[in-house]
């Protein structure tokens, strides 16, 4: 039986969801009933370390975050945040409640983005899931878990702009990368492999027996397992494509579901990994994935890429081994080796560069802005080189801070912007911020904020030039002054590094 | 109807570019090209094709018999095959090799010889991995322990040239090159138009103040924030908007086409800049590429029209300019069972500019029959990708330091530019 909806019910959700996007821009009643983002009481203080670690696994640390984790020790909040289940999340569930496609089925996906439909098009879909990803990453409590997420949608890449990818992604992510986020990195492999947005990413989906189509095979060892020194040759990426001859995509009755096609199977003999696979149709290439997810290869490659994305651009060899190690004991459980790379891995921060998702999320957060996550933000990410879902190569978005420390223009717009009030649906109360930041002059404004927004106050001859530079440029006033300092500090480099 | 281009007709085409790409209005206030230059060579205009174009139907080996065996859907027909369109056959260049015809918009620089062509070109790593390879590549090493700047930063820092401006090194798009990264701060550029900072006059001159002031650091990052501020200066004296109004029907309608627009608005403008990197993506054809038409003929199209309107807009500039082509490697020779075509070996290089050797295809053809093809099937290397880079940079450039730009590797002259 076909599940997709009748007409009228179709014509219903349909409505729902043009009415939902249509008013996108103005706060909902959900953002209405949704608790306040979040207060500057208590005002941080400077010179913990707290800062900088909170800012590796958050998306930049609100006040009563650093002061919980100032109080409870960074080790509790890391566990507490290890358990995103046990965190009640009101701020971010309740915002998400309007986008109605979120928790949609594939094929009910692919009839609502065949067709036109008062404000749904075609990019109905995917920009659901942008907006609902970037009220994650501001309003979410389980800021661990957020990270992750974004860890593993670059780890398995997909573009939104690729086939039906603009709707099978809002599957992937709800079906694999964040059910999986913090689980068994076996079931997380294991999951994207039977993504339809996966297979059609890659092609996988004409892959059959005769010819068959090696772009997945390939990425699935050099890209989501391996790594690309990870021990496979050629003829393994040849042979696992053989295995992989077959798994598809629904195309009509239920379209979008995963599918083994055994007619397309090539089902004579392969060797992949120097193991001998029999023909057992589907259950081939799920043997080698079993294979490649706990590989020794797969657990240093892992252990690397999540060090680097956490600690260091060059993480410390004996760090990466120890993740490593612990990986492979528990057969690659997530949270078992986040646990030890955060445990272990702390005291090795280096400064890295934000990318744009953390550049402007920080500024969101720690300024406890209401923000609609559309379009004013959405633009921003893109200008800045990361539009949500949309890195063209399987990749992911880069996370060398060379890669995006040469767009710096963006930045600074976007942090006169926001200070000025120019983003539409994106608000900072800044005589709040203000009030809550206590009297004083310019100077003693810039070093409140700076503690804010940088952990720490600028540096004395930093402070002094900024204000000097400012004061020559025009007289400070009353009125300019907070907006004007706080574009500043968010478009110093200071800020663009976490 | 052939859609052959004649001669005769692109040169019209470009008479009609030119009333259309006059200066922008406020052009000669950009001009502002520092006296004390030393002497300096082309501008170094590199375009990746990022993906590993399939660059066997690009310049199609029609006289190789074998081609046509491996390519039985997908394989462009040879110049005289009456049962195919002519519009969707080979265009001929020498006999054996020809143009995808929706590479026409390069025939025109072809016939004038100033086009290149080197076949079978690549590098010699053998990982089939896009990102290893573009990096390789990008880097200009031979394996991971090489420098981890790349060859045109290499070439810069080498390359003392007094020149000071901003604009010495731009990448187009959102995020640098891998290619450029070294001593000098590169900006990434989207478009001249846009780049500047909107908002209240009086704020945004205190905005501008704060950041001088915060940017004035030895650091990386601080070094691009000087440049990106004085870019911001060159740029503010000027009215982007009218260059808006001045559209330019040549180029296409592409991130491509407006990549390659800026480029020749700052080379026009004198503005110092000695090298572009603009990247060309999509290339990754595994899955329905098509042929004559379809998604990868669209591709061409964009990079040929691109290429033929930034000549065009350019032609009197032609001998101060070099535009070299590449890409990560080559595709398998034999196509796969989705109409497309897997990770191949063999690539090749376009050279572009006044003092190409052109009209020629370069390089030693290593054939397609079996017992030719290398690896799972794929076209050989005959010539070594730095090979064409280092004469380039040492011609072109008037660059000699190759021993630093491509450590580890001595650089074989092939007479590809004079």
């Amino acid at each position: 039986m076909r599940r997709s909806l009748n007409r009228r019910e179709f014509i219903r959700l349909a409505g729902l969801i043009a009415a939902s996007t249509g008013v996108a821009g103005c706060a909902s009643v959900y953002d209405r009933l949704a608790p306040a983002p979040g207060s500057w009481t208590p005002w941080p203080i400077a010179g913990s370390s707290t800062f900088s670690h909170l800012n590796r696994m958050t998306y930049g640390p609100r006040s009563e975050e650093r002061a919980a984790a100032d109080d409870a020790g960074i080790e509790a909040w890391i566990e507490e945040q290890l358990a995103p289940e046990s965190l009640d999340d009101p701020g971010a569930d309740l915002r998400l409640r309007r986008f109605t496609t979120l928790d949609l089925p594939s094929d009910v996906l692919a009839d609502l983005s065949d067709r036109i439909f008062d404000n749904v098009d075609r990019f109905t879909v995917p920009d659901q899931l942008r907006q609902a990803t970037l009220i994650r990453q501001v309003y979410s409590r389980r800021q661990l878990l957020e990270v992750m997420v974004e860890f593993w949608t670059d780890h398995f890449n997909i573009s939104v702009e690729k086939g039906d990818c603009f709707f099978l992604k809002t599957v992937d992510d709800r079906e694999v990368i964040r059910r999986h986020a913090l689980g068994n990195f076996g079931e997380l492999l294991w999951a994207s492999a039977h993504s339809p947005a996966m297979l059609v990413y890659l092609d996988n989906q004409s892959n059959r027996k005769g010819s068959p189509n090696e772009n997945y095979a390939r990425e699935l060892m050099e890209l989501h397992s391996l790594g690309v020194s990870g021990g496979y040759t050629q003829a393994d990426v040849m042979e696992l494509a053989r295995c992989l001859t077959g798994w598809t995509v629904k195309e009509h009755f239920w379209r979008g579901e995963f599918t083994f096609n055994s007619q397309f199977h090539d089902a004579g003999p392969k060797r992949v990994l120097g193991e001998a696979i029999d023909p057992l149709g589907q259950i081939e290439a799920e043997r080698v994935l079993d294979v490649l997810s706990i590989h020794p290869s797969t657990a240093h490659f892992i252990a690397a890429k999540l060090a680097r994305r956490f600690i260091a651009e060059d993480p410390p060899p004996g760090l990466v081994d120890l993740v490593a190690g612990v990986f492979k004991q528990t057969n690659g459980d997530i949270r078992s080796v986040l646990r030890a790379l955060l445990m272990n891995g702390l005291e090795f921060v280096q400064p890295k560069f934000k990318r744009p998702s953390h550049f402007v999320v920080s500024a969101l957060r720690i300024l406890n802005a209401r923000t609609d996550g559309g379009e004013a933000i959405q633009r921003y990410l893109k200008r800045m080189g990361q539009p949500y879902f949309a890195w063209p190569t399987p990749d992911g978005y880069p996370d060398r801070s060379e890669a995006w420390s040469g767009n710096l223009l963006p930045r600074w717009q976007f942090a006169y912007d926001l200070a000025h009030g120019a983003l539409s649906h994106t608000t900072v109360d800044l005589p709040g911020l203000v009030q809550a930041a206590g009297p004083g002059d310019p100077a003693s404004l810039v070093d409140r904020m700076s503690t804010l927004l940088l952990g720490q106050p600028l540096p004395p001859t930093t402070k002094r030039a900024l204000l000097d530079s400012v004061e020559r440029a025009g007289a400070i006033d009353d009125e300019g002054t907070p907006s004007l300092l706080l574009a500043a500090i968010l478009a110093s480099p200071a800020f663009q590094w976490r | 109807m052939s859609q052959t281009i004649t001669r005769r007709s692109f040169l019209q085409s470009g008479t009609l570019l030119a009333g259309a790409s006059l200066l922008p209005r406020w052009m000669p206030r950009l001009a502002f090209s520092p006296p004390g230059y030393g002497p300096r060579g082309d501008v170094l205009i590199s375009v990746f094709l990022r993906g590993a174009a399939d660059v066997l139907n690009m310049v199609v080996p029609h006289g190789d018999d074998a081609y046509y065996k491996l390519r039985p859907t997908l394989g462009i027909p040879r110049p005289d095959d009456r049962r195919a369109e002519p519009s969707s056959r080979t265009l001929d260049l020498d006999g054996f090799f020809g143009l995808h015809p929706k590479l026409s918009p390069l025939v025109g620089a072809w016939q004038t010889g100033q086009l290149a062509i080197v076949h079978a070109c690549g590098a010699p790593d053998e990982s089939r991995s896009h990102f290893k390879a573009m990096e390789l590549m990008e880097r200009g090493v031979e394996d991971e322990r090489g420098p981890a700047s790349g060859w045109i930063g290499r070439h810069l820092a080498t390359l003392e040239t007094g020149n000071a401006s901003p604009f010495r090194a731009v990448a187009l798009g959102e995020i640098p090159q891998r290619s450029l990264s070294g001593a000098v701060p590169v900006t990434a550029l989207r478009s001249i138009a846009d780049f500047h900072l909107a908002g209240d006059p009086q704020a945004l001159a205190k905005m501008q103040a704060a950041l001088n002031s915060l940017y004035s650091g030895i650091d990386a990052v601080s070094g691009i924030g000087q440049e990106t501020l004085r870019i911001l200066d060159a740029l503010q004296a000027t009215d982007p908007l009218s260059y808006n109004s001045a559209t330019d029907p040549a180029y296409p309608e592409s991130d491509f086409g407006l990549g390659l627009r800026q480029i020749a608005i700052l080379i026009k403008a004198e503005v110092g800049l000695e090298v572009a990197a603009i990247d060309l993506g999509g290339w990754d054809t595994h899955f329905a590429q098509g042929g004559s038409v379809g998604q990868m003929a669209e591709l061409m199209w964009d990079l040929a029209s691109g290429l033929a309107a930034f000549h065009a807009d350019l032609r009197d500039l032609a001998d101060r300019l070099t535009v070299v082509v590449m890409s990560e490697f080559g595709r398998r020779a034999a196509e796969n069972g989705s109409l497309g075509t897997d990770h191949g070996h063999g690539s090749l290089m376009i050279l572009l500019g006044g003092h190409v050797r052109g009209g020629k295809i370069h390089g030693t053809w290593p054939g397609l029959a079996e017992g030719k093809l290398v690896g799972p099937g794929d076209l050989a290397v005959t010539t070594d990708y730095r090979d064409v880079l280092g004469e380039v940079c040492l011609r072109r450039l008037g660059n000699p330091a190759l021993g630093e730009i491509f450590p580890g590797f001595q650089v074989t002259l092939h007479d590809l530019v004079t």
